[in-house]
């Protein structure tokens, strides 16, 4: 599985990648919207992308919106700081997943599996 | 039983006079409901007195004035009656004198015998004469009949003799005379066959002649009287009866008409004066009739239904100042009642706007916080993994310490959500609501932009809708929050349509439609989603929406909605009846 991570919080989405890394999975980061675009343009493709919802320049909604443009294929779950996740549930539509910051690792894997459909990697293989 | 008295006390109880509740007093869109009160009572009564004070005076007047011509009429016709009376009696008089001098002769006259039995002849045939006498061109009395001795007497310097020479015959003012007895003296003149001229002169008893007068007095407030041109009474009169005989009235100028005019008496007293001036046909008199009338004797009857009138006009005064002040309370008392309402209600949203603020500088600190506690959770949570996963360092106690730094964010991350969701977390309350008069009440808070936007607002909520068992606060901030949005989203000029019907017997369903601008469709899927928003950066949270799915949610409602670009939005809520059945 490959995991596309957007976020401006620079050390956060660094050690994000690196523990999905470290957990089997393959992810990339991006710390705005324009360079995730370029990046998709190029061809790259992700299986789900990780976007922050508030973040300069293009925002997370907007993003997803011209990701699905260019990859139809790619999945999405939106990190905000906002909120509880049964709120933003409440309001989201289906083919979408909100995860509150601060995000526990284990959801963020579970989730992803759900999207994608494949075998959930154990997220934690010694405990 | 008890009750209904209570009730109609409490309606017309002035309750505004005592207003304390001083929070709600710049809420109110009357402030000084007193006055209101003072001002409302002042203009009924005025608009409902005036016209029948003014109406009764214009009926006062009228009905003085025919009075007063009706009065004049009436002197006048008893007047001119008295008139012809007087002349006839004195000119009855006059021509039986003339018949006699001219059928006699002077010769037949001077015989005294002969004279005595004209004068009995006379008295029988008309009556009225007390003696009778011939007199000589030189003012001699040549022959007298009657009781009194007054033979060789001179009446050349008589006033009335005079007059007899230059006319042709004569009639007296009332006067003493030699017997100091009031009497009139008629004379007229004829001639002897020798050609020289002589006087028949009768003494008339002025006893008759009242008499006569006196037939044409008509009650107790009316007089009537001979005067003379300078004023004397010739006859006795009952108001001017005194030392002088005098008459203090103003007397009229000669007219050979009856004429009647309104006066005053010598007290002030309105008086009606008909007067006509005394001429025979033989020969003219000084004599002026007048018949004078006190008015306030004619205006008894008129007086007394006055009164009536006055009392009556009081009566409906007092009944009117009565209902009046009853019902001006009663209304003012509504629109108070009304009013307080509307102020309790503005204070209430204000508070909810507090608290919204609150929620929302809650959210902005909880988002700024959530993002470094992000970064520490990741980063201890790496470090970890280099311990657990990575297995490139050994140290449990190290480990410990990490999963005490993850705990702790953990901690902070649940208090950043629980203060993200201190605006929404407040319990459903129910209780019953009246949904068209929630619509109408924030249709109210809507009412002056509207007007100024020129947008139409029109609501059909039939009253068969019952009353719905939910949270007022959130009902209430559910349909404002979608008035407000159809409200930024229609141009001026456009309108906006609420209306509701049952859906089954438990659920109830309001639709809210515009015709503003509408939504795209590729945006309709998302407009309840956080953050979504078309509006510029900054204007708009993106939340409204957002924040009104869940609450809709939290009655226990679903929210839908329906939109073509261009032709408007429709939002429905379908809720159950009763709220807490439906969870």
């Amino acid at each position: 599985m490959k995991v596309l991570l957007v976020d401006d919080e620079k050390k956060f989405v660094l050690m994000l990648a690196r523990r999905l890394n470290l957990r089997g999975i393959q992810a990339e980061f991006v710390y705005t919207g324009a360079e995730a675009i370029v990046l998709v343009e190029k061809g790259e493709h992700f299986d789900v992308a990780v976007l922050d919802v508030k973040m300069p320049g293009i925002s997370g909604i907007e993003l997803r919106r011209e990701l699905e443009g260019l990859d139809p294929r790619m999945k999405f779950v939106f990190l905000t700081g906002h909120g509880s996740s049964i709120d933003y549930r409440v309001g989201a539509s289906e083919a979408a997943f909100y995860l509150p910051k601060p995000l526990k690792i284990e959801e963020l894997i579970k989730t992803l599996g759900r999207l994608t459909g494949g075998p959930v990697e154990d997220a934690n293989p010694r405990h | 039983m008890m009750k209904s008295p209570n009730r109609f006390l409490g309606s017309i109880w002035p309750r505004f006079y005592l207003n304390n509740d001083e929070h709600l007093n710049p809420y109110y869109t009357f402030q000084d409901y007193r006055q209101t009160w003072g001002m409302a009572i002042f203009i009924l009564m005025t608009t409902a007195l005036l016209p029948l004070i003014v109406m009764t005076l214009i009926y006062y007047q009228l009905i003085e004035t025919s009075i007063d011509t009706e009065s004049l009429l009436r002197t006048e016709r008893a007047t001119s009656n008295a008139r012809r009376a007087v002349t006839f009696f004195l000119e009855e008089r006059l021509a039986a004198l003339t018949f006699t001098a001219n059928e006699m002769g002077y010769d037949q006259l001077t015989n005294p015998g002969h004279l005595t039995e004209v004068l009995r002849n006379l008295k029988l045939g008309f009556g009225g004469l007390t003696d009778l006498s011939v007199i000589a061109d030189s003012g001699t009395q040549v022959t007298y009949a009657g009781p009194f001795n007054l033979e060789g007497k001179d009446y050349s310097n008589q006033p009335w003799f005079m007059e007899c020479q230059q006319h042709d015959a004569c009639v007296s003012e009332t006067f003493s005379g030699y017997r100091d007895v009031p009497h009139i003296v008629v004379a007229v003149k004829s001639t002897r066959p020798d050609g020289r001229l002589f006087v028949l002169r009768a003494t008339l008893e002025t006893e008759r002649l009242i008499q006569t007068l006196s037939a044409y007095k008509t009650g107790e407030h009316a007089d009537i009287f001979l005067v003379n041109r300078n004023g004397l009474l010739q006859t006795p009169s009952q108001f001017y009866e005194g030392e002088s005989h005098h008459v203090d009235i103003t007397l009229p100028t000669y007219s050979n008409r009856t004429k009647a005019v309104m006066s005053a008496d010598r007290n002030g007293q309105p008086i009606v004066i008909g007067y006509a001036f005394i001429d025979t046909e033989i020969a003219p008199t000084s004599f002026i009739l007048m018949v004078v009338k006190q008015k306030a004797g004619m205006m008894k009857v008129w007086l007394n239904l006055r009164s009536d009138i006055n009392w009556f006009l009081v009566v409906s005064a007092v009944i009117l100042a009565i209902v009046i002040t009853l019902t001006s309370t009663f209304m003012v008392n509504k629109i108070f009642q009304a009013d307080r309402q509307k102020a309790e209600t503005m204070v209430m949203a204000e508070q909810n706007c507090q608290l919204a603020s609150i929620g929302q500088l809650a959210a902005g600190v909880a988002h700024e916080i959530n993002n470094p506690l992000a970064l520490i959770n990741e980063t201890a949570g790496y470090v970890k993994d280099l311990f657990l996963i990575k297995a490139q360092y050994e140290d449990t106690e190290l480990v410990e310490h990490i999963d005490s730094i993850i705990e702790a964010v953990d901690r902070c991350g649940t208090i950043t959500r629980q203060l993200l969701g201190f605006a929404r977390r407040f319990d459903v309350h129910t209780q019953p609501i009246d949904l068209k008069e929630m619509v109408a009440d924030v249709i109210s808070f809507h009412k002056k932009e509207a007007a100024y936007r020129n947008i139409t607002i029109h609501m059909d909520i039939p009253e068969t809708i019952p009353l719905i068992e939910t949270d007022r606060g959130k009902l209430q901030q559910i349909i404002l929050n979608l008035v407000n949005n159809a409200f930024q989203a229609i141009d001026d000029g456009c309108f906006l349509d609420i209306r509701a019907e049952m859906d089954g017997s438990e659920r109830v369903r309001l639709f809210i439609r515009d015709n503003g601008c509408g939504i795209s469709e590729d945006h309709l899927n998302k407009v309840f989603e956080p953050f979504f928003t078309t509006k510029k950066e900054g204007k708009g949270t993106g939340l409204g929406l957002s924040i009104t799915y869940g609450l809709v949610k939290k009655l226990h409602g679903n929210i839908t909605i329906q939109s073509k670009r261009g032709e408007g939005t429709t939002f429905e809520i379908t809720l159950p009846i009763q709220c807490q059945k439906e969870v």
